[in-house]
């Protein structure tokens, strides 16, 4: 089955209200969500646009590094006393006060590189939604990108221009990084 | 209540007066995206002959004074340092303090000032942030030139040796190890972050090696949904994570001295005192920072206002207020204990050979600021904020000569008194100021100084309400 053509619809920054009207007509012409993507400039809430909340994982990969830097300050704090020990008169084996600093600054160098990553591995990942890009997204345009059947293109076509769009038929992904 | 809201991203006819003086603030004088993207590109490929004048110049001083000297100084051993008995820690340790502090100021502007939502922060946090890393990047360096046997500065690394003895966890210098990384670290990538979306708009902007640079940085950034949530969600964890590291790591830093049996350092309050001190000098150096961008980066003069150095102004005065508490609380108590070794030092701070340093402290960091920045006018001028927070910084280098070597130089035993005179540490410690300011100058050249997503994010914000008959300035909630 042949893929569907990719479209971009480009708004001016001041049409937001447009562009999310425009969502609208594409949804009412059956195009579902994950079929439609939004790329702006600026950020936009999902709300603006009425558009389905995005879901991240970068809380939950940033509490896992957490949980690994806490693990690995435990391990400095009472594992290494005990590989050689060396007990000290008047002085405790094990101390419990000095080790918050060690596990405090573990555990949040484990929470933000791991969020770091997180945010790298997401952003790198390949993703399945509608591609393309243009260059007047960075100067402020709001740019809807859609995946559409070809019989739809007349309606779709007519439906946007009257809402102010500049169409872009059959917008092609582009190589923005490395791979 | 009937409201009426426009925003004034469009030119209004018939602006009167109370419009033209909203539009002196950066959030009331929106100018189309496109516009504010090659203003700030412009920025930085404007560049003059003077300026690379400038960078030799700074690239020979780090060559000489920094990378020569401290050559010079391992090559033949660290007696050519002022250090001795009694003062082993001296300016090197003076200087590492205050880098140390100044990098407390991207954090402050930018993860406080986010999380607590002011808005006359937007301009400025990448130049503040900026200034977080390489004033971090010349602080690491002084542990290392403090060692005099760099050569083993693995050893501070947590790794055992070859009989499984592990470094001692307990020690304040393996806290500061640490702390140091983790600020270091996580102050990049809190740079790094919002610079995205700049540096994928610099992508679409540019040709050749630096189209490849910031096509490669970027990650290539579209500006999806998902890219802009995931950004979002990991600056929300970061301005968040960022503010207890930041308190941790002058903390830490002044439990290097206080965790010490030495008169005048073993104090409870130093903790919150140091950071005062480090958020005083480091806003300081952010007012510094951006006269001078204002003065020197093309079309800076629209994005750093006068309303800006006036806030930032107003911050000043309430740490100098702050310091001052917090450092009449430690001298009073302190003094008060009357323990003879304690005020032997804190007389010797006010009346030895060296009191116009302590003497000077105090003039720069409460005489002048609280004369001067109380008034609006002078807050709104430039070149006096620029010699204001000038002098403030050179109080703040005072107060840890103050804290370090005057103190070590008058411990509890006469026979033991010494003076310190820095020697090689001087030409060091120019050489790592020559770095911080080569490195900024760089940088203004590849890094967007202005992150113009957040500051149109701002102004699309920032609205006129019509309340009955006034016009009064709102900001909308979009973040």
């Amino acid at each position: 089955m042949p893929r569907d053509i990719v479209h971009l619809a480009l708004f001016k920054e001041e049409q937001l209200n447009e562009a999310a009207e425009a969502i609208q007509v594409l949804r009412e012409m059956g195009i579902s969500d994950h079929e439609i993507s939004v790329i702006s400039g600026a950020p936009l809430q999902e709300k603006m646009l009425g558009r389905p909340m995005t879901w991240t994982r970068i809380p939950l990969i940033g509490i896992s590094g957490a949980l690994v830097g806490f693990l690995t300050a435990l391990f400095f704090n009472f594992g290494t006393p005990l590989l050689y020990p060396i007990r000290v008169g008047g002085m405790a084996f094990q101390t419990i006060p000095t080790s918050f600093v060690t596990i405090f600054e573990l555990t949040m160098l484990g929470l933000l590189i791991s969020t770091f990553i997180g945010v790298f591995v997401e952003t790198i990942s390949p993703s399945y939604g509608p591609q393309g890009y243009d260059e007047r997204i960075s100067d402020g345009y709001i740019g809807v990108l859609f995946s559409a059947p070809a019989e739809l293109d007349a309606r779709m076509h007519e439906a946007l221009t009257a809402l102010g769009a500049e169409i872009v038929h059959r917008a092609e992904a582009k190589k923005l990084w490395l791979f | 209540m009937a409201v009426e809201a426009k925003s004034l991203s469009t030119p209004i006819h018939g602006v009167d007066d109370e419009e033209a003086e909203l539009r002196e603030q950066l959030m009331f004088d929106p100018r189309p995206r496109e516009e504010l993207n090659r203003m700030v590109m412009e920025s930085m490929v404007h560049t003059t002959p003077r300026y690379w004048a400038v960078v030799a110049f700074l690239a020979v001083v780090v060559l000489v004074c920094l990378f020569g000297a401290w050559g010079y100084m391992i090559a033949t051993g660290i007696g050519l340092a002022g250090v001795r008995k009694p003062v082993y820690w001296g300016v090197f340790i003076v200087t590492f303090v205050f880098w140390i502090g100044i990098s407390h100021a991207g954090t402050f502007v930018s993860a406080i000032l986010r999380v607590f939502k002011a808005e006359f922060r937007r301009p400025f946090t990448r130049a503040a942030e900026l200034m977080t890393t390489f004033g971090l990047a010349a602080g690491a360096l002084y542990p290392l030139i403090h060692l005099g046997r760099v050569w083993v500065f693995y050893w501070m690394i947590p790794y055992p040796n070859a009989r499984w003895l592990w470094p001692n966890f307990r020690s304040p210098l393996v806290w500061d190890f640490l702390a140091i990384t983790t600020y270091l670290l996580s102050s990049t990538i809190y740079l790094y972050l919002p610079l995205i979306p700049d540096l994928a708009m610099a992508r679409d902007r540019t040709k050749g090696w630096r189209h490849a640079v910031y096509k490669a940085l970027a990650l290539g950034w579209r500006g999806t949904e998902a890219e802009w949530a995931r950004l979002r969600k990991a600056i929300t964890i970061f301005a968040f994570a960022i503010i207890p590291v930041m308190f941790s790591v002058h903390t830490i830093v002044s439990w290097d001295f206080a965790v010490s049996q030495t008169p005048v350092w073993n104090s409870t309050i130093f903790g919150p005192y140091f950071i005062v001190g480090a958020i005083l000098s480091g806003v300081s150096a952010v007012v510094t920072i951006l006269v001078i961008l204002r003065a020197t980066l093309k079309h800076m003069d629209y994005f750093i206002r006068k309303e800006h150095l006036d806030a930032l102004g107003k911050l000043l005065l309430v740490f100098s207020m702050a310091w001052a508490y917090f450092f009449f609380n430690d001298y009073l108590v302190s003094w008060y204990g009357g323990y003879e070794a304690v005020r032997k030092v804190l007389f010797f701070h006010s009346s030895g050979p060296d009191a116009w340093i302590w003497w000077s402290m105090i003039v720069f960091n409460v005489v002048i600021p609280w004369l001067t920045l109380w008034n609006r006018r002078i807050r709104r001028t430039p070149w006096v904020m620029l010699i204001i927070t000038l002098l403030i910084n050179v109080g703040m280098y005072f107060e840890r000569y103050t804290i370090v070597p005057m103190t070590l130089a008058h411990q509890r035993f006469p026979f033991d008194w010494g003076t310190y005179v820095p020697r090689i540490e001087i030409i060091i410690s120019i050489g790592t100021l020559a770095l911080f300011i080569l490195l900024y100058m760089l940088a203004s050249r590849f890094i967007p100084m202005v992150p113009v997503w957040e500051v149109r994010e701002g102004q699309e914000a920032h609205m006129i309400r019509q309340i009955g008959k006034a016009r009064v300035p709102t900001v909308s909630e979009l973040e």
